[in-house]
């Protein structure tokens, strides 16, 4: 996906009005000094950003010593991971991911044809219900879920064995089941937000020409709709297969204690969990998956190369509906239905969790807000609260602003190095959150003694920047691309200079793209646990170090606690974007 | 082919009356335009003959068979009709070649690949596209992709072919070849067709009748020439181009002869001879439509039957194949066509008159 949007940002750059692309770069700081030193600038702090972890982790996997210590040069960490035992965890890595995207694929797409296609009763609620669970750490399901399917004391289990008289648990979230299961629940909304907007913006007349050609609907949606969209498909798949390798938590609560390892686990365990941390074992991991997300990257540019089918042709229409008669509160059950799984469940979990004295004990005499006093009376989780935040908005900010100035240098002018520095940003896209952080690792113990990063929060801060950059330039290219070129001369024409262009049309603009891309953003960092996990030390812990910390020594009651405050700041994030920014999220 | 009837079709969409109670009975093999600005209805009316909306009271049939009965609750799909369509945007699929694109009503029907095959050979070469059979449909320019939209709506020979608004995404020029090919071509075939336009030049260079629409209700049905000499109430004159409209009363109504009445009638500071639809009673109120082309310019004084006013040039503008000039008179400012050739003089006197048979005139 982004390949492809970069090359057409060069072929829009490529092909943007001469005049506009001149009088834009001929009018900066008068001259081309200011933007050598502007172009430099953004080059080195994206190299800090990108090219030098990158660079760390090939350094650090020839490296037979952990990062900071003299050491020698050789391939022991690759010899290392071509094992058959490694061969297994890649195959249930992959394994996995497949296994989560193909149902997945399925119901997001069946949910978005309700959705944008159907007479079923409140629609607009139920899109945003449906894809608020996309907002929530994954965390925090991940625990709730932990305690809901606990095969001896979850609630479902207690249910079922009080029901049927069994003395079997229905089900057990400790298993591939449970790991399959608790990616779903973030990949459906997110498939969702990605295609029913295809579903949406499809010009009705390329269905009904089918109709009036004598197809039935059914035969029309197999054959025009569903093929229509297979550029769309194609790429969500792809996306939502890499997420799936990428993906942390759910193995890391759901696969460890069952004895599945799939490759981030891996690389987690032997730096965290091993009597001495494997550091070159682990770089050489890293360093092999991004060679494995490199592939699959250019296999969907590959797979995707000139089928973008443009559906939209720019002219108002509204999508064809179709009336369900009485099965429309069917489909509406089961959109109620999804909610209720993926967020209801857990956060009643939490709830409930919260008040009773050990979870999986719910009698009257075992109510308590014990759980909450300890939560309130402790300054480490203060002290989380405060990083969280500060880090967010923080990170949030920068990210936007580098991400705002790199899209427009590389959209909007004719600037020599553009196209670098856009693949520079580009880069953390294919690195997983775990393999930054371990890049980041080397990348600060390898900095000179007097600049002491590493163990700080603003370790934490450029691990977010670099993860945060691919989709912050992202969103602000696209907002780019919709304003003209004209509005930007004709500023100048009437006698604005360059800065005040910038300031009173472009930000003025495109302000509503910064707000939806940093509120994603401030979403990202807050549920970002796996490169915090490698990177934070005693004193720089995020909420999500914390929680895991806590879950890990066994305190369930009090994860719930902290669960439900950050379920709330979700609810109360989401309600502001949606209330007051009105752009679509799924625009990315 | 198949005649198609409309019987009192109304559409309703909540409160709102898109379509109210339309009668109408389109020929076999005719070609009948539904005409008017947009939002009278057209669209909508076009639609519920493919059966793409659904009528909310009357009756719609093709042939013989009623494919639309809302009072009996009776509703044939779409794809059930027969029809051919070419949408506005075309609606060609992008994932298809301009041969599967052609192909794919017959690929729905399972005919065999020999008679797919001829079939859409013979439908391209009928809009001169065969060469193109292989494109991928996305790399053809908007002519091409309209050629294709109709051969995709003639290769299963469909008892009636809807068009709406076909020819509005293409430029001037090859608005009017693509119109005049596609006159010769359902002229040749014998196809009963319906075609929603907003031009109204286009559907009078294309159609056997013209069906003029408004608020979603018919003002008119007539061949071109009937709709444009012969209006039948002030709106419907009042759409086409931009005609001198004056008000008049009365003096005396007599038959010409023929089928229509010849009046005289008076406005402020002019009288003259014209024609009328009905009877009309002297003493009554009328509007007398004169087109700027019917229009003469002479000398100051020099009047010779039919209408006549004095006037003097009050502007001038050179628009190429004709002169806009507009002469003001006693009552109004009259709007003339003149042959661009002679120059008129600003603030000249002249004489303005109007042959009688050039003036027609509408109860107001």
């Amino acid at each position: 996906m982004t390949i492809i949007h970069n090359r057409s940002l060069d072929d829009i750059a490529e092909t943007g009005p001469t005049l506009g692309g001149n009088a834009v770069t001929r009018a900066f700081s008068g001259g081309s000094i200011g933007r050598l030193i502007g172009m430099l600038a953004l080059i080195a702090i994206l190299g800090f950003l990108t090219i030098y972890p990158l660079a760390m982790l090939l350094y650090g996997s020839l490296h037979s010593t952990p990062p900071g210590l003299a050491g020698e040069f050789n391939l022991n960490g690759y010899r290392a991971i071509m094992t058959t035992q490694n061969f297994l965890v890649l195959i249930n890595t992959v394994g996995i991911s497949l296994a989560k995207t193909v149902p997945s694929l399925t119901i997001a797409v069946f949910l978005a044809w309700i959705i944008a296609r159907t007479d079923t009763p409140f629609r607009g609620t139920l899109e945003v219900l449906i894809t608020l669970p996309f907002f929530i750490p994954p965390i925090l399901t991940a625990m709730a879920w932990g305690m809901l399917g606990n095969p001896q004391v979850g609630v479902i289990n207690l249910v079922w064995r009080s029901i049927s008289g069994s003395p079997d648990p229905l089900v057990n979230v400790y298993s591939y089941g449970g790991v399959v299961w608790h990616m779903c629940q973030y990949s459906i909304p997110f498939l969702f937000l990605f295609t029913v907007d295809a579903f949406r913006a499809m010009d009705p007349s390329l269905e009904e020409s089918s109709r009036m050609c004598g197809a039935s609907r059914w035969t029309t949606f197999r054959k025009i709709t569903l093929l229509l969209m297979l550029p769309v498909l194609t790429s969500s798949f792809m996306l939502s297969f890499i997420r799936g390798i990428e993906s942390f938590e759910s193995p890391l609560f759901f696969g460890l204690p069952a004895g599945i390892k799939v490759i981030t686990t891996d690389i987690y365990e032997s730096i965290n969990h091993r009597a001495t941390p494997d550091y070159q074992y682990a770089t050489s991991l890293s360093f092999a998956i991004m060679g494995l997300m490199f592939l699959l990257v250019i296999w969907q540019w590959a797979l995707l190369r000139g089928k973008s089918f443009q559906t939209v042709t720019g002219k108002g229409f509204r999508p064809n509906v179709m009336e369900l008669g009485p099965w429309r509160w069917v489909t509406f059950g089961f959109c109620v239905l999804f909610f209720i799984i993926t967020v209801v469940l857990p956060v009643g979990q939490l709830l409930l969790g919260s008040f009773f004295r050990f979870f999986g004990f719910y009698t009257y005499e075992m109510l308590t807000l014990e759980h909450y006093r300890a939560v309130f009376s402790n300054s480490e989780f203060w002290r989380a609260v405060r990083n969280t935040m500060m880090l967010g908005l923080l990170g949030a900010t920068a990210t936007m602003a580098l991400g705002a100035v790199v899209a427009y240098v590389s959209v909007r002018t004719r600037w020599r190095g553009r196209s670098l520095i856009d693949g520079m940003a580009w880069l953390p896209w294919m690195m997983p959150g775990m393999v930054l952080g371990v890049g980041f690792l080397w990348a600060f113990a390898m900095l000179p003694g007097p600049i002491p990063i590493y163990g700080t929060v603003w370790a934490l801060l450029l691990a977010y920047l670099a993860l945060g950059t691919p989709v912050a330039v992202r969103v602000m290219t696209g907002a780019y691309h919709q304003l003209s070129y004209d509005l930007e001369e004709c500023s100048r024409v009437h006698g604005a200079s360059w800065f005040q262009t910038m300031w009173r049309i472009m930000v003025a603009l495109a302000w509503p793209a910064f707000a939806v891309g940093w509120v994603l953003t401030f979403f990202g960092i807050m549920r970002e646990l796996s490169a915090s996990i490698l990177l934070y030390s005693v004193g720089s812990e995020t909420l999500a170090v914390v929680l895991l910390k806590l879950w890990a020594n066994g305190n369930a009651e009090q994860v719930s606690v902290i669960g439900l405050m950050m379920m709330l700041l979700v609810i109360l994030f989401r309600w502001v974007q949606l209330r007051f920014i009105k752009a679509r999220i799924s625009k990315l | 082919m198949a005649s198609v009837t409309l019987e009192n079709v109304t559409r309703m969409y909540g409160a709102v009356t898109a379509v109210d109670q339309v009668n109408l009975r389109v020929k076999s093999g005719e070609f009948v335009t539904l005409l008017g600005p947009s939002g009278c209805g057209k669209t909508t009316t076009l639609r519920m003959v493919a059966g793409l909306e659904k009528n909310t009271g009357g009756r719609i049939s093709i042939g013989d068979n009623v494919v639309s009965d809302a009072d009996k609750g009776y509703f044939v799909p779409s794809e059930r009709r027969r029809l051919g369509m070419v949408f506005q945007s075309y609606a060609i699929w992008p994932h298809m070649t301009v041969f599967d694109n052609v192909a794919y009503p017959l690929r729905i029907r399972r005919r065999t690949d020999k008679e797919i095959q001829d079939r859409v050979m013979n439908a391209l070469r009928l809009v001169e596209m065969e060469q193109y059979a292989e494109r991928p449909s996305p790399a053809l320019s908007g002519g091409q992709q309209q050629r294709v939209a109709i051969a995709r709506a003639l290769v299963f020979e469909p008892e009636v072919l809807l068009l709406d608004e076909p020819l509005s995404n293409l430029d001037a020029r090859l608005r009017t070849q693509m119109g005049d090919e596609f006159r010769q071509l359902q002229q040749r075939l014998k196809i009963t067709t319906l075609y929603v336009t907003h031009d109204q030049s286009e559907a009078m260079a294309l159609s056997d009748r013209v069906v003029v629409m408004h608020g979603g209700k018919i003002l008119q049905v007539g061949a071109p020439e009937d709709i444009y000499r012969r209006p039948e109430s002030r709106q419907v004159a009042a759409f086409f181009g931009t005609p001198n409209l004056l008000q008049a009363k009365v003096r005396n109504c007599r038959p010409n002869g023929g089928q229509y009445y010849k009046l005289d009638v008076e406005g402020r500071g002019w009288s003259g001879e014209c024609h009328a639809a009905i009877e009309i009673p002297a003493g009554a109120d009328v509007t007398v439509m004169v087109r700027p082309e019917n229009l003469q310019i002479g000398e100051a004084g020099a009047a010779n039957g039919g209408l006549s006013w004095a006037g003097e040039i009050s502007q001038a503008i050179f628009r190429g194949p004709h002169r806009s000039v507009m002469v003001k008179t006693a009552d109004q400012t009259l709007h003339i066509e003149t042959p661009s050739l002679a120059d008129v003089g600003i603030g000249r006197a002249v004489t303005v008159a109007a042959p009688s048979d050039a003036a027609w005139a509408v109860r107001s």
